[in-house]
């Protein structure tokens, strides 16, 4: 064996032996929040805890902390590498929980409720967050945040503006109460420029951080019914909190319009809210250390989230309500998962970090820091009252404007209410957000748009509840058949082979040629056609690889063309304006760029490098590229920057929105994809210097003109380059997913379903949900459809394809 | 006929005029080169045809309003623009329309019966296209917006343009006299084709690059293509002063801010950023003092101009500053709002990006050498699966003989039309059962099991190998592993390098694979990598352009060295799949 592979192969080993190698068992792993300058509080209380427990070490990774994107927990508990605690959305828990991936709590609080004070008391905390941690009467984490939102307006502004609110016959010295007051309010300082370009709204329903939610619960809508196995989305409360929002929209020229206005925003010194392009909105309290960070002073004012008239006036079905005002509260819980190495120091750590010693150490720890930076800090509310009550004492604001919010906060806390604890929360959440973008862009009306999302949650209700109808199933099932059916064809093939009658060199060939081509084989078994029987197998069952499978037959092919027909519709009909528009765009920007190179001009190496490269960047940077250049904003993406220079002021036209409306968004990918048309490029020169000159020749020598020549002779002879990248164009759509995740960040599929495309929907039903029978069904189909294209394609191919050889 | 029509038809009538004149001055150059191989007679006729066209579009121009746009404000002259923004089928059928018109015309001109008949079939075929396509236009989207504008040419630019312009002509004029006007016009025009297209797809690449050495407030501040840097100076702080020294195993600089009391302090660590915020108690002994870099203004002290550094920024948005220049003032202090004192900023690159990505990459992946590392793991564990593999098995399918070779054969071929979905889940549960989730074998180990796209390629390369060289071998007593190692792979090598490449820029770009089965940082790759940072450091555009270049730039520095094999492994993919 010469030397050099010898080198090669100890390189191998070594890097093999330094792939192994694991975590010490007394780390703890933490996911959701990191070390730095805005977390000094809590690096003090993790310092704190490893020094009190020294048998401990914690190790903190953010993990793309306080994202609602799930996929990557659930990929490492099912893959069995979880992290021991884990800060978690509140209201997913119990999603989590029902698959079995957390630890219910309550055994580990009755065991050391008496003996250890760090114990979590959970009489002292606020009873609505308990209620949201809590699943099917089983704790399944301690709450941390209790995130309650009011309304935040600008003073200033008010002021500023008071001629024209008295106009409309408003008071220019409150803040609007109820729904329609602020409706009224928002058109009275809403203001267009000349272009009829949104520069102030009064009011965003959905910026900030209110949801559908916030209204639907001020309307008394209930999202579940009690008992848990319905989905109420499309009650007629949700739907009147809806067509509010969708009011408040077109107050400022529509969704869309909002949306464009919105991707401009920036933040810090530049939030909106402080440079008065947004005057009113619904927040929550972790915006106060902006305002003494950045405006100092700003005058601006609080108050309860404004409500329904009825409920102001607590008349109608509203008559005999208590609660005249009612907010919404969120936030995040300490969660263990099961499966967690380190459980002992998992839940030491958990107790200690909700104890009000942590809590408050937290906060005056982080305080300090803040003082040392110049800047005040304002502590956060938590569902430990008892800690808030501390912190409080300690750390009052002394900005009154600020104190009043921090006083208004904790006040509303006693009307909050929560999203139900459903193991369908999250999928309910997904539905919901989905459901305001389609009705503020006005696909659907609101009824209809919550409608769709009630019958989708109530798929994965029914699911759930119905699962006992169908056979459990062993999973191992694929896995024993596939391999009893390998070595049956092995045994039948040994047999046949020693049957033949063969020389001895040849059998020994023909053994060789087993071996050597063994790799391919077993791969092929394990990786393609084992896998690809097993996933038609998933494909009949309903299997989250957490708990039991179960047999549910073509249930999920007929879910797949009932409930999600129109997804599964969009999702293709996405792939086919991109793959009918993109690929031959493509196509024709490489064969022109190759035609004028193949004319014989100089530099062509030099043209050719620099067309090329697009081709070679790695997709994930020229993906972030693009996603910079073609940034809504003018004052950060290059193309509508330009744009607004040279466009606007010479017809008045504004600059597009890109990937932020749906009208843009995939005219967006596909230029994206033009800038890598350079592969497709260096293919058609290769071709082009593949015709023979002498058909040039003989054309011209007949009189042919160029158009004839590239009509008779170029297109002819080009056609199996077009014939081989058009399959693979569409091939390479169907395929579409890294430039779709990174732009969508992972969370839904962009306006109006822009950004659905088959590939990626089926990563997010098998990893982030982990449906992994629908998942398959769909991966399923999509071969299907692929295989049907390529075939048509070929077809097509043989029909119009000029071959050299006659078939 | 609407006003906004007649203004549109009006300055397009102009445009044209404007491109006759051209049109006109370039037969004109043509007559007068009077060179052998030039048409006279047609560049006659152009003459003529192109004079009486610009005549006629400046009357249609002169006698029609054409100052209907909006009213627009601008300094220099005006020129009108229109733009019609209509349905796709609005212009399928304008298009349709112009094409038959021209056919007709064609027709009319026809040399011979047999063309005029040719010709006004075409004709018809286009006035049906255009009649179709102008149904479906008046039935989908029926209305027409007509973009009423102008641009504004400061005289300067005009005089570039007409100078550009009267240039190329030159241009043109003079190479007549070595070959006809037609080739050299044309090279010309490709030329700038070219170069127009490498503008297009050079200018990413540009504003990556540019951007990666900006400053980030000059990233949301509108388009700047040449970036700026402050000006800073190194300033030792007697009332803050900063400290370097080893904390966490590294090298930090960090600030003290409490008294332990013990001759220790508590230091906050202020650089690299990885770390900030992190403390560790130290005495000020161990540690070395540094000078902080503080930003140089310019300003103006009571009428004089001078030059100062910031050695306090005030809580209050004002900055104490101390004067460096002019000698009278230096040394002075005194409190200035930030807009009296801007920063010094000249045209400059800001290195300095480069190395603070890495910074705030977390710790533990040592300034994203981890990440690096891992990515090179993958790399040379694909390359050398993918190659060992794919030529032991190509080789087979090529040169040996076992029964159910063909059928074997045809089911590789088979598998390539698979789409990774299928096998997605199940590949996800196999190694989730082997225990390899947040490892980085799932995503090398498959590729020791020889793809089928790259087998069957290099297939096709073993079977143009002439047998004569592999049976000399083999006489010599040569075993199949040895003749197949010694004599046949070298033959392949171009192949190989191309199949290299191939599984280089896959595994470098994978993204979905580490998306599914790495979770902790200290196995990532760098793709999955610049996602996350991406994700966590968007405030930070300045930055994030720096990392995105950093991971780009292996890839572009293999091109540049390997560039033959890219570009047969382009032709190869294309023309070997026919």
């Amino acid at each position: 064996m010469p030397r050099w592979a010898l080198t090669w192969l100890l390189t191998v080993a070594l890097l093999m032996a330094a792939l192994v190698g694991r975590a010490a068992p007394s780390e703890v792993i933490f996911w959701g929040q990191s070390f730095g300058p805005d977390s000094k509080g809590f690096e003090a209380t993790i310092r704190e805890f490893e020094r009190r427990w020294p048998q401990y070490k914690v190790r903190v990774l953010s993990m793309g902390a306080g994202r609602m994107n799930p996929q990557k927990l659930m990929t490492a508990i099912v893959g069995k590498v979880p992290p021991d605690v884990i800060f978690q959305d509140r209201f997913t828990l119990s999603d989590w929980a029902n698959r079995g991936a957390f630890m219910p709590l309550d055994d580990l609080i009755a065991r050391d409720i008496g003996s250890d004070p760090f114990t979590p008391d959970l009489s002292k905390y606020v009873p609505a967050t308990v209620d949201e941690a809590t699943f099917n009467g089983k704790l399944y984490g301690i709450p941390f945040g209790c995130d309650t939102r009011v309304l935040y307006w600008n003073r200033r502004v008010f002021k500023q503006e008071a001629a024209a609110l008295r106009k409309a016959g408003l008071d220019p010295d409150r803040a609007p109460r109820t729904w329609s007051e602020v409706l009224a309010y928002s058109k009275a300082l809403t203001k267009f420029d000349k272009n009829g370009r949104l520069i102030r709204a009064g009011f965003l329903p959905n910026y900030g951080n209110s949801w559908l939610y916030l209204f639907a619960f001020q309307n008394n809508a209930q999202f579940m019914s009690p008992d848990g196995r319905t989905c109420t989305l499309a009650s007629p409360e949700a739907i009147e909190a809806l067509e509010y929002m969708v009011k408040g929209y077109d107050i400022v020229g529509g969704y869309e319009n909002a949306q464009k206005f919105q991707a401009g925003f920036r933040g810090n010194e530049f939030d909106p809210f402080y440079t008065d392009q947004v005057l009113m909105k619904v927040d929550g309290d972790w915006i106060l250390p902006g305002f003494l960070k950045f405006v100092p002073g700003m005058d601006f004012g609080v108050t309860e989230p404004p409500v329904p008239d009825d409920r102001y006036y607590q008349r109608g079905k509203f008559a005999n309500e208590k609660d005249r005002y009612i907010t919404w509260a969120g936030g995040f819980s300490w969660a263990i998962p099961d499966g967690a190495r380190n459980k002992d120091g998992a839940w030491q750590l958990v107790k200690w970090l909700q104890s009000t010693e942590a809590r408050v150490l937290e906060n005056v720890a982080q305080a300090e820091w803040e003082k040392r930076r110049g800047r005040e800090f304002v502590p956060r509310i938590i569902a430990n009252m008892p800690a808030n009550e501390e912190s409080f004492r300690l750390l009052a604001p002394k900005d009154e404007n600020v104190a009043a919010a921090l006083r208004l906060h904790i006040d509303v806390s006693k009307v909050a209410r929560i999203r139900p604890a459903t193991f369908v929360g999250q999928v309910l959440w997904n539905e919901h957000v989905r459901a305001v973008d389609q009705a503020g862009i006005k696909v659907l009306s609101p009824k209809a748009a919550l409608l769709e999302g009630q019958k989708r949650v109530q798929k994965d209700l029914d699911a759930e509840f119905e699962k006992e109808k169908f056979p459990v199933v062993d999973m191992r099932l694929p896995g024993y058949l596939g391999a009893g059916a390998a070595l049956l064809a092995l045994a039948g093939g040994i047999f046949a082979f020693s049957r033949r009658k063969m020389g001895r060199l040849e059998r020994n060939e023909a053994l060789w040629g087993y071996a050597f081509i063994s790799p391919w084989l077993i791969g092929f078994l394990v990786f393609t056609i084992g896998p690809m029987v097993a996933s038609l197998f998933f494909s009949f069952t309903q299997y989250n690889v957490l708990t039991d499978a179960r047999w549910v037959g073509i249930k999920n092919y007929s879910d797949m063309f009932a409930i999600d027909q129109e997804r599964l519709f969009k999702s293709f009909s996405n792939i086919l304006y991109l793959g009918g528009i993109g690929v031959p765009l493509g196509l024709i920007t490489g064969l022109g760029v190759a035609m004028l190179l193949n004319t014989g001009v100089k530099g062509m190496r030099v043209y050719r490098t620099v067309y090329y490269l697009p081709a070679i960047v790695p997709a994930m940077a020229s993906t972030i590229l693009w996603i910079y250049i073609l940034s809504p904003d003018p004052s950060r993406g290059i193309v509508n920057g330009l744009w607004l220079q040279t466009l606007t002021p010479a017809f008045g036209v504004q600059p597009p929105g890109w990937t932020s409306v749906e009208s843009w968004a995939k005219p967006a990918l596909i230029f994206m994809g033009l800038w890598g048309a350079g592969s497709g490029m260096l293919l058609w020169l290769a071709a082009l210097k593949g015709i023979s000159p002498t058909l040039y020749e003989a054309a011209s020598i007949d009189g042919a003109s160029p158009r004839q020549q590239f009509m008779n002779i170029t297109l002819p002879m080009l056609s199996p380059v077009i014939l081989f990248s058009t399959i693979m164009g569409f091939i390479g759509a169907m395929n579409e997913f890294d430039r779709v995740y990174v732009i969508s960040a992972g969370e839904g599929y962009g306006p109006n379903d822009t950004m659905l495309v088959p590939v990626y929907y089926l990563f997010q039903n098998a990893f982030s949900f982990f449906k992994m029978g629908y998942a398959s069904a769909l991966a399923w189909v999509i071969f299907i459809i692929i295989l049907i294209v390529t075939l048509f394609q070929l077809w097509l191919g043989k029909r119009m394809v000029y071959s050299e050889v006659e078939r | 006929m609407s006003a906004e029509m007649l203004f549109a038809l009006s300055t397009l009538a102009g445009w044209a005029a404007w491109f006759f004149v051209v049109m006109a001055v370039l037969a004109g150059l043509r007559l007068a080169a009077n060179a052998p191989g030039i048409d006279r007679d047609s560049a006659k006729r152009s003459l003529v045809v192109c004079s009486v066209g610009a005549l006629l579009g400046f009357l249609v121009c002169f006698f029609t309003p054409a100052d209907l746009g909006r009213q627009i404000e601008g300094e220099g002259v005006r020129i009108p623009a229109v733009w019609f923004y209509m349905h796709f089928w609005g212009w399928a059928a304008l298009s349709g329309a112009v094409m038959g018109l021209t056919s007709l015309i064609q027709g009319y001109l026809a040399v011979s019966q047999e063309e005029r008949t040719n010709k006004l079939k075409w004709m018809g075929g286009w006035l049906i296209f255009a009649g179709a396509s102008f149904w479906l236009f008046k039935w989908i989207a029926p209305q027409v917006t007509i973009f009423r504008g102008a641009f504004f040419l400061s005289p300067a630019t005009i005089g570039i343009a007409a100078l550009l312009l009267f240039g190329s002509l030159a241009f043109l004029a003079f190479s007549t006299r070595r070959a006809t006007t037609r080739s050299a016009g044309k090279t010309m025009w490709t030329h700038l084709a070219l170069l127009a297209g490498c503008a297009i797809f050079g200018l990413p690449f540009a504003w990556l690059l540019s951007s990666s050495f900006k400053e980030d407030r000059d990233l949301t501040g509108g388009v700047m293509w040449i970036p700026k840097v402050t000006e800073t100076t190194a300033y030792f702080d007697p009332n803050k002063p900063q400290f370097s020294g080893q904390a966490y195993g590294m090298e930090v600089t960090a600030e003290p801010t409490k008294d332990l009391g013990n001759g220790k302090f508590q230091f906050d660590i202020v650089a690299p950023f990885n770390m900030r915020g992190r403390t560790f108690e130290a005495a000020k002994s161990e540690l070395k003092v540094v000078p902080k870099q503080v930003p140089i203004v310019n300003g103006d002290w009571d009428g004089t101009k001078f030059r100062g550094r910031v050695i306090e920024e005030l809580g209050n948005g004002d900055r104490r500053i101390e004067a460096m220049e002019p000698a009278n003032l230096a040394g002075q202090v005194r409190d200035f709002k930030r807009d009296q004192a801007p920063d010094s900023r000249p045209d400059g690159l800001r290195w300095k990006n480069y190395p603070e990505a890495l910074q705030y990459l977390p710790p533990e992946t040592n300034f994203g050498l981890v990440y690096l590392k891992n990515t090179l793991i993958l790399v040379v564990l694909s390359v050398i699966g993918t190659i060992l593999s794919c030529a032991i098995v190509a080789y087979a399918f090529s040169r040996m003989r076992f029964p159910g070779r063909e059928f074997l054969f045809k089911v590789l071929l088979a598998t390539m039309m698979l789409p990774g979905a299928v096998t997605l889940m199940p590949q996800f549960l196999i190694f989730k059962n082997l225990g390899w989730i947040d490892t980085l074998q799932p995503l090398w180990v498959p590729a020791f099991f020889a793809g089928a796209f790259n087998v069957f390629m290099l297939r096709q390369f073993f079977n143009q190998i002439p047998m004569e060289l592999e049976d000399a071998a083999k006489i010599d007593g040569c075993s199949f592993l040895r003749s197949f190692w010694t004599v046949m792979l070298p033959q392949v090598k171009p192949a190989l390098a191309v199949i290299a490449i191939w599984t280089f820029m896959g595994t470098w770009n994978n993204f979905m694979g580490p998306l599914i089965y790495i979770n902790s940082p200290e196995n990532m790759p760098i793709a999955y990598a610049l996602q996350l940072f991406s994700g966590e450091r968007s405030g930070e555009p300045g930055l994030l352009m720096a990392f995105a270049t950093m991971t780009m730039l292996p890839v572009l520095a293999l091109f540049f060295f390997a560039q033959k094999y890219f570009i047969e492994g382009v032709t190869l993919s294309g023309l070997g799949g026919r």
